[in-house]
């Protein structure tokens, strides 16, 4: 792509990341954390700012190493920038928000070992301009954000009957009867398995005939 | 080229942890007091809050801490190694530290009995990494407040977890329906520490 084309280049970024190469439900990377923090919306609020943070970062700072960096060693150059970046957000939410960091606890700690953040280093980072590379990470963050969020509403109004911890009508009223797997690890499977396959079938639905 | 020297991989990599290592163990320093005080305040919080008239809901952290400096007494072993609230040189309350491991990581929190030395009062936790929903609902005022006015044996466990639905006696409360592991584990934590007070204290044999 021609240095002119930002804009266009833009547009692509934000549709792969959102959309064609979604994480969650194209790439189905970082399925671990899927799973493990949806069950409220608010801590999976946290955890996608925490993600969109370390993302973007991490994949402009490999961007910039990425002429200095020996090949053979990359990884562990990547990893530690990862590292790097989680530790700043663990310890911020510790000095400033313990309340959440307490309900997150080692979850925070193991977005180093969420595979988005890796595969984007070395799928892009590792051979693009510093701008394209932090925006590629920030449109993944984002598509893994909004799939994120969908579950925990879905999550957290049936299995407990509230959003963002605030009662919702009729679903914590006593016409309802809650549904408790939601809010329980198999609850993740359930809404994971259903949001993939939703809009894995909206996807094709919209791709050439032949693709 | 140079990027492919061996050497230059090894000295690369020390630079560069070097590096970010230096920033990191800055940044920790600079919050390190932060963090230290959360924690104090969180455990205060908890004790002001199961003690009688302490605990004031919209209260600053700064007026907390000043109330839990100012009321409650460091524990001795005249109380068993108990926090203590004193009303004009008469004791009204024990407020009993509790610690074991949960589910994942340790739970910690307090537990406070009237001077009689066997109604509870209350029950608090300040740390805990139950699963959110479900062990972690023991942090709710449903599950707490069930302690309240419980009086705890000197025979039997002082308490009992029992699985929702049964019925109970005056030592006993429900679980947290889904989280038998938390309860299990805390019915543990509650009997090992308050045990060990009533023994101090020289009401069990």
């Amino acid at each position: 792509m021609s240095p002119n084309s930002k804009q266009p280049e833009l547009k692509t970024l934000a549709a792969e990341g959102l959309w064609n190469n979604n994480p969650i439900f194209k790439q189905v990377l970082g399925i671990c954390s899927t799973l493990a923090v949806t069950n409220l919306v608010l801590n999976t609020m946290v955890m996608c700012v925490a993600l969109v943070f370390t993302l973007s970062f991490s994949a402009a700072t490999v961007s910039v190493l990425r002429n200095y960096t020996p090949r053979n060693i990359r990884m562990m150059v990547e990893t530690l920038i990862i590292a790097f970046y989680v530790i700043i957000v663990d310890v911020i939410l510790k000095a400033y928000w313990p309340q959440m960091s307490g309900q997150l606890g080692p979850y925070v700690g193991l977005i180093i070992t969420n595979c988005i953040i890796m595969g984007r280093c070395e799928a892009c980072s590792n051979t693009s301009p510093v701008g394209k590379a932090f925006l590629d990470g920030l449109f993944n963050a984002l598509g893994y954000s909004f799939i994120l969020l969908i579950i925990a509403t879905v999550r957290e109004l049936l299995g407990m009957g509230t959003f963002l911890g605030y009662a919702a009508p009729y679903f914590s009223s006593q016409y309802f009867d809650k549904w408790i797997i939601m809010v329980m690890p198999p609850g993740a499977f359930f809404m994971l398995a259903i949001v993939t396959w939703i809009f894995r079938t909206i996807q094709s639905k919209n791709e050439e005939p032949g693709q | 080229m140079i990027r492919e020297k061996r050497l230059y991989s090894v000295f690369y990599m020390f630079f560069v942890t070097a590096f970010f290592s230096s920033i990191v163990i800055g940044f920790a320093r600079f919050t390190d007091e932060k963090v230290q005080a959360n924690k104090q305040l969180a455990f205060e919080k908890a004790v002001l809050s199961v003690l009688p008239n302490l605990w004031a809901p919209d209260a600053s952290n700064l007026e907390l801490h000043q109330k839990f400096m100012e009321k409650v007494n460091l524990p001795g072993p005249h109380s068993g190694n108990a926090y203590t609230l004193k009303e004009n040189g008469k004791l009204i309350a024990y407020a009993l530290p509790i610690e074991g491991q949960g589910f994942w990581s340790p739970i910690k929190g307090i537990i406070s009995i009237e001077s009689d030395e066997k109604t509870i009062i209350g029950i608090a936790f300040y740390e805990q990494n139950e699963t959110p929903g479900l062990g972690a609902q023991i942090l709710t005022s449903d599950f707490r407040d069930q302690f309240k006015g419980k009086i705890i044996s000197v025979i039997d466990k002082p308490m009992r977890i029992k699985p929702a639905g049964e019925i109970l006696r005056k030592n006993e409360v429900h679980a947290v329906t889904g989280a038998t592991q938390t309860s299990t584990r805390l019915e543990k934590i509650i009997n090992d520490a308050v045990t060990k007070w009533q023994i101090e204290m020289g009401i069990r044999k």
